[in-house]
Formats: C-alpha cells, structure tokens, sequence
C-alpha cells in the first residue's frame, strides 16, 4: 500500500506515545473520589473493588468511546474537506451533526429507544444533513466562499436545533432522555453502545481506504481526476457516504460535538502536507488525543460535577476558526 | 466681512425667493409654507417610505389588537378596546391591563430596538447579515448576565450585565476583524466563533451550579418575554426612545457612510466618529433589549430586510426597521403562546424557526452586485 510514505517514521511515533499517555491519564484521572493512585493499583489488579468498578466499569469504557469518536469525527472533518475544497468545512459547523441530533429526536418522539436504532437513524439523519450542505456547495458562489459556507451551515444547525428544542417541549419523557445527550458528553456511554457501533465503523473504515487514492486525485481538479480514470460524482457520493457513517455513529455515541472536525484536520495538514492520504492517517492519532484530552479537563474542572465535553471542544475549536478567518488568505484545498 | 456674508446670504435668499415654484423631485411631497416671519420654508417627504411607515404601524395596532385578546381566555376586539381605557367588565379589564398589558409593550419595545440596533449595525458595516445577534453580542450579553444570576441572584444586575457583555463581545469581534475591514462573511464568521466562546461559558456557568439557579438562568439562554424584570423593561423604553432622537441625528451621516470611506470623507462626513458613536447606539440598544427578553437576535435580521424589501433605497430605513421588527416580535410571540395553547413556545425559539430559513435564503440567493 503507498498509502504511509509520509515522513511518519519522526512524528507518528510520537503521537501514538502522547496517544497511549493521554488514555493511561483517561483512566487515573476522574471526577469522583478514586484518586490516581488507587485507579493504578486497581490497574494492577488490587482488590480494591469500589476502585476496579470504577475503572473497568466507568473508565475504561469511556476511553474507548473517546478513542473511537475522536477517530470518526477527525477523519469527517477531513473527508468532508477535502470533498468540498473548503479549510472550514466541519461535520459540527456545517449541520451535519444537528441533523443528526435532530433525527434522534424525531425517532424518539415517535417512541423508539433502541440503542442500535438509534444508531442508524443518526446515521440517516447525517446522511440528510450531508447531502443538504454538499448540494449548498454546489451553489454558485457559496462553494467557493469557505466563510459563507459555514455561515449558511451555522443557519442550518441552529434551524434544526431550534426545531429540536420545540419538539421537547412536547414530551417531557424525551425532553429528559435528549436533554444531555444534546451537549455532548462521553460519560454514561455502555460499551453495548460500542458494539453495536462497530459493524458500520468497519464499513465506513474499508470504503475510506478505497476511496483515498481517487479523493487525492480529486484534489487536483475534476478534470485531472477524470482524466486519470477516476468518476468524480462517484468518489462525492462515497465521501458523503462515508461522513454521514462516522458522524452518525459519533453523535449517536456521545451526542453533537463541534469544532474537532475543524482542528484535527487542520493540525494533522500541518504535520503531513497536503496530501489526502497523509493526513487521513495522521488524523487517526490526532482526533483521540484531542478528544480525551478535552474529556480529562471536563472532568476535572468543574469536580465533582462534570462539563459537557461540547463545552471545551467549543472553548478550544472557536479561537482557531477565528484565526482561520482572520488570516489574510485563506488556505485553499 | 460680516456683513458682506450677511448681504451674501440674504442675496441668495431673495433669489430662492423671487425663484419660480420649486418642482419636487419625483418620489418626494414637498410641503412649502410661510415662516411667521415671512420666509418660505419647505419640506421633502419621501412619499414611499411615508406610505410604507404608516401602514406598517396601522398593523401593528391590529396585531397588537389581537394579541390583547387572544389567549386562553379569548377577548373580541370590541371588548379589548374599552378593556384598555378600564371600561368593562373587571375580568377582562385586569386580563388586559395587567396581564397582556406590559408584556405587549415589552415586545414591541425589544423588537424595535433589536431592529433598529440590526439597521444601525448593518448600514455601518455594510453587511446586511450584520445582526447582533450572529456576530455574538447576544451570546457575550447572555453569559454575562448568566454570570450575574448564577453569582448574586437575580436583581437589578442582569440588564447591567448584559450590557457589559455586550460592549466586550462588540469590542472582541471589532478588534479581531481590525485588519480586515468589516465588510464580508469573514467579519460574520469571526463574530460567530466569539459567540461560539460566550455560549461555551454560559454552558459552562450552567453547569456548575444547582438545578434550580440553572432553572432561573434558563429564559436567558433561549429567550423568553416570560421572565422579564419591570425596571429592566423602563429602562429599555428609556433607551430606546433616546435611541430613536439618536437614530434621527446620525440618520443623515448614516446614509452618506453607504458608500465608499473615501466617498463619505469627501462629503465632509468623519466617518470614523460616526462608526463609533453609531456602533455604540447599536451595542447599547441590543444590551438593553437582551436584557429584557434573552437573545433573540434575530429580529435584528429579519425587522430590516422586511422594511428594506418594502421601501426605497435612497435613505437608511429606520422607522420601517422599527416598526417591522416590533410587528414580527409582537406575531411570533403571539405564535408561541396560542399556537399549542397549553404549553408556551419561548419567543427565541418561534423566531429561530422563522429565522433560520430567512437567513439561509439570503446566503443561497445569488449575488447582486452590492446588497
């Protein structure tokens, strides 16, 4: 495969090392009273049994939850960049996540509570929101003003969160199951919940891996792609595929979080250079470790109690959009 | 010299004098009368936007009509209006005079001032997207007066708040777009991610006190007439009647500062003065109308694309902008309290769903040459 010929051989060890640090903290670190040292014994396998039921049982499970929806909401932000030629485009800014959110409200209004529904109908939802914005860039205009993309998709997602938040205002019983799932948090989440994610996960891993070669050709222009034998319409309506598997999967997991779409991306392109296929591999580090970190503050800025992990990703993610704008060129892809 | 001016000045008035009839210029009334001390006086009415204001505020008194009566105890119309000068029967008279009453007046008065607030902003700016509300002076103003509920419980406070927050995100966008200039999306865009930031912190507050202060923080965060404080609304009225003689001062400056920097310097306007001054009137009147009803922003979008679509473009449509974005507010919290009749649809949350389309509409519509 000549996906990995980056210079990886420096900074990708790196990262899986701050990756692996930042889990291991994920798992010392908590809001409640299991300090640092009794979560490592319980590491050890001490008997200390509140400790082991806390870390296996509460930890371990959201770490992975982190990990995997750091994986899924980085490689979007990416794909979903590098289909619509737009630095800003993220699956959180541009509506895709509300329009996730805004299904699983749909779906639980109308009585359903299945985790594994919940699922594919997130999925759905993303599915709708994605074609919506990938249609909005086709607009002459709009696709080749990055800034006025996100402004549309800011419109989009506070339309469908407004819509969401009328519709909890009719049933109290879902108003009180949406009510945090709507920020964004990653606490609370079964690992049943990860299993049922899987499957598609996979789909959308292996599809993401075909479609890399034909998105880099994309990346010099619709023409080339076509004249090096590769469908452009078709490598779209994968991507947008794709990106609504990840996102749906992500915001049914651990609810619509913004702005690490943007950020990982942006970071992972510094680090690998232009290349798509580079800097789809240094995404899958990056997404996690920013995902946790941001999950290990929450949890311990605010102890006991805890902050929705929405919050500082939004804390973090809002200053580099505003430094994107600001610079006096945008980047193009 | 003096009196040479003086002979000057006098010369020209006689000639405007013996002049034939002056003609007024298409579009236009002109009223001509005689001073009590003899000079001839005249005046240009703007016939379109004349027309347009008077019939705005004749429905805004019919939907201000029905919004006394309808609810859940339904009024006619013959029996509001006596209602209203006390006449009646005592139900109805209380109804109306105590309960629909004031909370009448507080829409209308936050509608007019976020509409007016919207024109002020997006003339300057030259940006008809340029509401307070998207490039984050709402959410600066929601997080600082979330700050005063959550820190000393709910008083005088909030409405000051809030117009702190204001003034700083104001100052934030402004100073992050410095460079730049504030025409195009990317001024919006940096607006918006210090909104983003202001929004997180109010999360943030919200989430670290108990239920019931977040209770009484909540109305803030969606916008709502239900929790307004009676000093805050005077307040408001008095702002907003100083900002209305304000509006008609920098009307003039205003409408010359459409065009280019250089255009307006050449016409003897300091502009960038006037850019202060006028962004303070705007900043001053969301804080105030924030601090009444929440963040519901989007008035200031909406009141003026109304009255720029019904009137003329050859001045800056503010008493339009005022009256349309009373009318809006006045309907859509109508809307939100008849539409479901027993549950209440918090009046930020009607017009984000009327608003978010229009704004959407305005983006996907193609270009034209200047907006």
């Amino acid at each position: 495969m000549p996906i990995c010929v980056a210079n990886p051989r420096t900074q990708m060890p790196l990262l899986l090392t701050a990756l692996v640090a930042v889990s291991l903290v994920s798992l010392l670190i908590g809001a409640g009273d299991v300090g640092p040292l009794r979560a490592l014994t319980a590491l050890g396998g001490s008997q200390d049994s509140d400790a082991s039921f806390v870390v296996w049982q509460l930890r371990a499970p959201r770490t992975l939850i982190g990990i995997i929806v750091g994986m899924a909401l980085g490689v979007a932000g990416a794909l979903l960049q590098a289909v619509s030629r737009n630095p800003l485009a993220e699956p959180g800014l541009l509506g895709v996540s509300a329009g996730a959110a805004f299904a699983v409200a749909i779906a639980l209004v109308m009585g359903a509570s299945a985790a594994t529904l919940r699922i594919s109908v997130a999925q759905l939802g993303a599915l709708i929101g994605c074609v919506c914005v990938l249609s909005v860039t086709r607009v002459r205009g709009v696709g080749s003003d990055p800034v006025r993309l996100v402004l549309a998709g800011a419109a989009f997602s506070g339309l469908l969160g407004s819509l969401t938040s009328l519709m909890l205002l009719f049933d109290q019983r879902v108003a009180d199951e949406i009510r945090f799932w709507v920020i964004g948090s990653l606490a609370g989440r079964r690992l049943d919940d990860v299993v049922a994610l899987l499957p598609s996960l996979l789909i959308a891993a292996v599809a993401v891996a075909l479609i890399a070669r034909p998105l880099s050709a994309l990346a010099l222009g619709e023409r080339a792609a076509s004249g090096l034998g590769h469908h452009p319409g078709l490598i779209r309506w994968c991507v947008v595929a794709c990106v609504a598997v990840l996102v749906g999967a992500a915001t049914a997991i651990a609810g619509p979080i913004a702005f690490i779409g943007l950020v990982v991306p942006f970071a992972a392109r510094a680090m690998a250079g232009p290349d798509i296929r580079h800097t789809l591999w240094f995404c899958l580090p990056i997404g996690p470790l920013m995902v946790l970190s941001a999950d290990i503050i929450a949890r311990v800025v605010v102890a006991p109690s805890e902050l929705p992990i929405g919050v500082l990703t939004a804390l973090c993610g809002a200053p580099v959009l505003v430094a994107v704008v600001r610079a006096r060129r945008l980047p193009t892809l | 010299m003096k009196s040479n001016a003086s002979d000057l000045s006098t010369s020209a008035f006689m000639l405007e004098r013996s002049s034939p009839r002056v003609a007024a210029p298409p579009g236009y009334w002109r009223i001509a009368w005689q001073s009590p001390r003899g000079n001839a006086c005249s005046l240009l009415i703007e016939r379109r936007s004349l027309v347009v204001s008077t019939g705005l505020f004749v429905a805004l008194l019919c939907v201000c009509v029905l919004y006394l009566g309808l609810g859940s105890m339904a009024l006619a119309p013959s029996a509001v209006i006596p209602a209203l000068f006390g006449a009646g029967e005592m139900i109805s008279v209380f109804t109306v005079q105590e309960l629909r009453l004031p909370r009448l007046a507080a829409a209308c008065l936050t509608g007019g001032a976020f509409a007016l607030a919207g024109v002020l902003m997006q003339t300057l700016a030259r940006n008809r997207l340029a509401t307070p509300g998207i490039i984050g002076i709402d959410n600066g103003a929601t997080a600082f007066a979330v700050a005063s509920i959550v820190n000393v419980g709910v008083s005088i406070a909030p409405p000051a708040m809030a117009l702190v927050g204001a003034a700083t995100a104001a100052a934030l966008t402004f100073g992050l777009v410095a460079g730049g200039g504030t025409q195009g999306y990317r001024f919006i865009v940096a607006g918006f991610g210090v909104g983003a930031v202001f929004g997180a912190l109010t999360q943030l507050m919200l989430a670290r006190v108990a239920i019931d202060v977040a209770n009484a923080a909540y109305p803030w965060t969606v916008g709502s007439l239900n929790a307004r404080h009676d000093n805050a609304v005077g307040l408001l009225a008095i702002g907003l009647t100083v900002g209305i003689v304000a509006a008609g001062f920098v009307a003039r400056p205003l409408s010359l500062m459409r065009f280019k920097d250089a255009t307006a310097y050449g016409l003897g306007i300091n502009v960038k003065a006037w850019r202060f001054q006028v962004l303070m009137l705007s900043v001053v009147l969301t804080a105030l109308a924030v601090a009444v009803a929440g963040p519901v922003g989007m008035v200031g979008l909406i009141g003026p694309e109304i009255a720029r679509s019904l009137s003329s473009s050859r001045q800056v449509p503010f008493v339009a902008s005022l009256l349309s974005g009373a009318l809006v507010m006045v309907l859509a919290d109508l809307a939100g309290r008849t539409l479901l009749a027993p549950i209440e649809i918090p009046v930020g949350i009607v017009i984000a769903v009327i608003g978010g389309p229009w704004l959407l509409w305005i983006l996907m519509r193609p270009q034209r040459s200047h907006a």
